[in-house]
């Protein structure tokens, strides 16, 4: 999965670089799906809530807009390395603006089944 | 902030380190509830995806998209899963987002409508329309 991180910095190019960007993104993405790479992404509004608590009582506006660490899309990746899912992060368009792109592999199963079955296993040792 | 949005809503569960305080049995429980609560979402038609994300990955940044090693496995706002929901409202979607499991060992949900189109080509409109008044 590709997460792309980054402020709102469309609302400082000009239009000449906005038009010259949306065309590098529609080609770059049209590439990407006539190769079969890509399950579809979507961009996520500049707004939101976060959940937190105990019972999930606090709910709270964000996140921040004007953070560089802020979500503003994403993007499924169908391929078989990290060094392939890197190479495409890589030739995003947008980066040539700033931000980042945080590339993770999805987890064939959740890590919370992972740690308590190593945590079992240990402990049944310990019992021989 | 009782916004339709029909293009859904994605809840982000962020935070790495919670489950590493808890007991074998209540990690078992709470990855029941949790397999358990998006098994209901998606025979209600309220999820449409979801993954856990492993802990590794890679951030590829800046002109020369140089790649470094994150996210960081202890931070709190690490991301480690995602849910799509197929929900109208942002109040549906909290109120989901309340429900998730992880929430009393300190896991934080953030709710993010979907954008119907990428922000660039919204910005163009925009233009378009200022220039045209």
């Amino acid at each position: 999965m590709l997460l792309y991180r980054s402020d709102e910095f469309y609302n400082r190019l000009s239009h000449q670089e906005l038009q010259t960007l949306m065309n590098e993104n529609n080609a770059w993405i049209e590439r990407l799906t006539a190769q079969g790479k890509v399950k579809p992404g979507r961009a996520l509004e500049r707004r939101g809530a976060i959940v937190t608590g105990k019972n999930g009582r606090v709910v709270t506006d964000g996140p921040f807009a004007e953070s560089k660490e802020a979500i503003g899309g994403f993007l499924l990746v169908d391929v078989e390395t990290l060094d392939e899912a890197i190479a495409i992060a890589q030739s995003i368009p947008g980066l040539a603006y700033g931000g980042s792109i945080e590339v993770r592999p999805i987890a064939e199963e959740c890590p919370l089944d992972v740690r308590a079955r190593e945590l079992a296993a240990k402990e049944q040792l310990a019992t021989v | 902030m009782n916004t339709q949005n029909q293009n859904g809503y994605m809840l982000l569960f962020r935070g790495n380190d919670w489950i590493k305080g808890l007991s074998p049995e209540e990690k078992q429980k709470v990855t029941d509830q949790w397999m358990a609560w998006f098994k209901r979402l998606t025979d209600e038609g309220k999820a449409v995806a979801g993954n856990p994300l492993e802990r590794e990955g890679k951030i590829v940044s800046g002109k020369n998209r140089v790649v470094s090693d994150g996210p960081f496995a202890e931070s709190k706002e690490a991301i480690g899963g995602y849910f799509l929901l197929d929900v109208a409202s942002m109040d549906d979607a909290v109120a989901i987002a309340q429900e998730c499991p992880g929430l009393p060992y300190g896991v934080r949900v953030e709710v993010r409508p979907v954008a119907a189109e990428c922000p660039v080509a919204s910005e163009l409109k925009r233009e378009a329309e200022f220039a045209s008044v």
